[in-house]
């Protein structure tokens, strides 16, 4: 699905990215942690074409990334709330993120009826536009419309960061679910290490820039990942 | 602590990203203001003479105690426009432990470094030195001054007092507008009383009575006790940022659902247009420029046709150069969500086209009116509106893709230079020169119809090859797009 190739970004002189090779296959899905700094949301911008790379390429279903827009087709991403036009209404935004991919209002409306347990209550007929939404709600609007997109490749950066305590919870059993019966290959960042392990089969554990830990997920990964973040921690 | 406070204001100025430019427009302000002030200081010192030639029937003394409040009425009226609130930015110091009266205090003390209050000194005190302690003695030139003192404080807190709460409820600012301009109509229009002698009673007594200065005053004082009881009170955040919010419904424009995924993007950009403070502006300052026209057409001296053509391009097309000129900024804050969308530039850009089109049509219906002037003034409208939706919209997007700076739709446009930088200025140049290298020639040598033809033509033609400036604009967009996305990301 995805291969990366000698990538490399340079901020101001400091490398920030620095992934000699990488491959993702199709319906896997893997975590992305690492402290702040570390690079994860510039490796995911460099993926989405954002942000030029000094070095190297991106290749998504065997196509260049950079200057191509085939990829735009089947891919779904919500990095921070720069990806909503804030001052739609949720609903709004919904039709115009369907409208892309050729889903009529019906269907749109279909749709997010599903989601109903997802939203809570909060998004749907409020009133508000999204710039009126708190951080967390403006993050549910972010992660339905990529699911509407119903893509092959989904990527979220952080996406547990801001939501409440139930609303992870059913957005890991979505991200499974759409992983599992779907095929669809995700791709998520987070510092919640009990979720991401939870969610994704394969992690990628990053360190100013570099990939130094590509793990499968098994029983001892959470304890893998808590010793490399509890370094210098005081035992009592 | 108001130290402290001080040398924060001056870090957050110094540190600010746009520093470079804002100082840059600060000299040209200053430059601006200094002229002003020497103007009014050569004013006050010849205001003996002045008030000599106005009034000669009048004793000296007499038509300027008579001025004084009609200045201060006019005073006021401006500084309500112009004056700018003192900003310190509270929310990070509520917290903390810091008294709210010395917060308050600052805000309230720094409201008073402006150049407004140094105006009716200028204006004055010269003529008080000159004439008044000539005539009456330093005492009565004492309490003159300490009047004039009081008066531009009150001045200051109550125009501020007004600002606050027009901030608030924008009604209270047309109210208390519309009741100076009747203050003065009802002197001066209708008659029904006189400012002047209202001041005469006044300061005509002062020289009798100098104590009676401790008045205007006492005034003052209480004007800044009556603002700063205000700020305290509303020094809550909630109520300083949010007003009440109405139910924000959803709404579509069936009229586009015609032209697909382009005439969404239209709609999206429609609603941008209408739901942000900054951009709507940009709209109704538009819509003001519809009365260009009358100013030149009415006015025999600007009677040839190189005015309308200039006119005309600006009435039709003056939302194409307002609005565009800071394109794609309005679209900042979401721009990585475009790049990432399945939207083909190409769509993006017929999009723009799409929307300078309808608008520039809405425009031109409006300014069919003109026919007043004669059906030829409707026609060079016509030509100008081919031109601004050929020529004009084509350059404005070229200079789209050069534009790096993000701008921050929640504010309003006067004043507001967030945005603005070397691009505006030569962007500005080939739209309002291109249609007069074309025209003039003719029009010089008397074949003006011929300048007019052609004009329009080149605007046909290029609304004809559309298809390939949009391939050309999108080359170019594909080279750029990282600075402009960095640029706008950048807060």
């Amino acid at each position: 699905m995805i291969e990366i190739k000698d990538l490399k970004k340079v901020y101001n002189g400091v490398v920030v990215v620095n992934v000699p090779h990488l491959e993702i296959r199709k319906g896997e899905s893997v975590g992305l942690v690492g402290n702040n700094g570390a690079g994860k949301t510039t490796l995911f911008r460099v993926m989405l074409d954002l942000i030029r790379a000094e070095k190297g390429e991106v290749l998504s279903n065997s196509e260049v990334v950079a200057g191509h827009e085939n990829w735009k087709n089947y891919t779904a991403s919500y990095l921070d709330e720069g990806f909503l036009i804030d001052y739609l209404t949720p609903e709004e935004y919904f039709y115009f993120i369907g409208g892309l991919h050729q889903q009529s209002r019906a269907h749109v409306d279909d749709f997010l009826a599903g989601l109903a347990d997802f939203f809570n209550g909060e998004i749907l007929e409020k009133g508000k536009y999204i710039r009126d939404l708190s951080k967390g709600n403006q993050c549910k609007v972010g992660v339905a419309s990529c699911v509407l997109q119903n893509p092959q490749l989904l990527m979220l950066d952080e996406p547990f960061a801001n939501i409440d305590p139930s609303t992870q919870f059913r957005l890991k059993s979505l991200l499974k679910d759409m992983n599992k019966s779907k095929g669809v290959t995700t791709l998520i960042s987070s510092h919640d290490l009990n979720h991401i392990t939870d969610v994704c089969d394969r992690i990628l554990l990053m360190e100013k820039g570099v990939i130094i830990k590509d793990i499968a997920t098994s029983s001892s990964t959470l304890s893998e990942l808590e010793e490399y973040f509890g370094v210098g921690q005081i035992t009592l | 602590m108001t130290g402290t406070f001080i040398r924060h204001e001056l870090k957050a100025f110094w540190r600010s990203k746009n520093t470079g430019k804002s100082i840059a427009i600060r000299v040209v302000m200053a430059l601006l203001i200094l002229y002003l002030l020497i103007n009014v200081l050569v004013l006050g010192f010849f205001l003996d003479t002045v008030l000599g030639k106005m009034f000669p029937k009048d004793d000296l003394v007499m038509s300027f105690c008579g001025i004084i409040f009609i200045y201060y009425l006019f005073d006021l009226f401006s500084r309500l426009q112009l004056q700018e609130l003192p900003t310190l930015r509270v929310q990070p110091y509520l917290q903390l432990p810091v008294k709210r009266n010395s917060l308050v205090r600052y805000l309230s003390f720094t409201a008073l470094l402006s150049v407004f209050n140094l105006w009716p000194f200028i204006l004055f005190v010269p003529f008080i030195l000159k004439v008044v302690r000539a005539d009456s003695g330093g005492i009565v030139a004492l309490a003159f001054i300490i009047s004039i003192t009081g008066l531009t404080i009150f001045n200051n807190y109550l125009a501020l007092y007004i600002k606050r709460r027009a901030n608030l409820n924008g009604w209270i600012f047309l109210v208390v507008a519309t009741l100076i301009i009747l203050l003065g109509l009802g002197d001066f229009y209708w008659h029904l009383y006189s400012i002047r002698s209202i001041s005469y009673s006044f300061f005509g007594r002062l020289i009798g009575h100098p104590a009676l200065a401790l008045l205007p005053l006492l005034l003052g004082i209480v004007m800044y006790y009556v603002n700063f009881l205000y700020l305290k009170q509303n020094l809550y955040l909630e109520e300083l940022s949010k007003r009440k919010t109405s139910y924000k419904s959803s709404t579509e424009y069936p009229l586009l659902n015609r032209f697909g995924s382009i005439g969404d993007l239209v709609g999206n950009e429609i609603k941008l247009i209408v739901r942000n403070k900054r951009s709507r502006s940009a709209l109704i300052m538009g819509l003001f420029f519809m009365f260009y026209g009358l100013i030149f057409y009415s006015n025999p001296k600007y009677g040839s046709e190189g005015y309308k053509v200039f006119v005309g391009m600006f009435m039709t097309g003056i939302f194409i150069i307002n609005y565009g000129q800071f394109m794609f900024a309005w679209q900042a804050s979401h721009f990585d969500g475009l790049l990432v969308n399945k939207i083909p530039f190409a769509d993006f850009l017929k999009a723009k086209y799409l929307l300078f089109t309808i608008i520039s049509t809405g425009f031109f219906l409006l300014t069919t009116p003109y026919v007043y002037f004669g059906w030829r003034t409707v026609m060079i409208h016509f030509v100008m509106y081919l031109w601004n939706i050929g020529i004009n919209t084509t350059m404005v997007l070229f200079f789209a893709n050069r534009n790096y700076k993000r701008i921050d739709l929640s504010k309003g446009a006067a004043f507001n230079w967030e945005g603005v930088g070397g691009n505006q200025w030569i962007l500005s140049l080939p739209l309002i020169i291109t249609p007069f290298i074309i025209y003039a020639p003719f029009a010089i040598f008397g074949h003006a119809d011929i300048g007019l033809a052609l004009l329009a033509v080149t605007g046909l033609v290029f609304i004809l090859t559309r298809g390939f400036w949009i391939k050309q604009l999108e080359a170019d967009f594909h080279e750029k797009r990282y600075k402009i996305a960095e640029g706008f990301r950048d807060k």
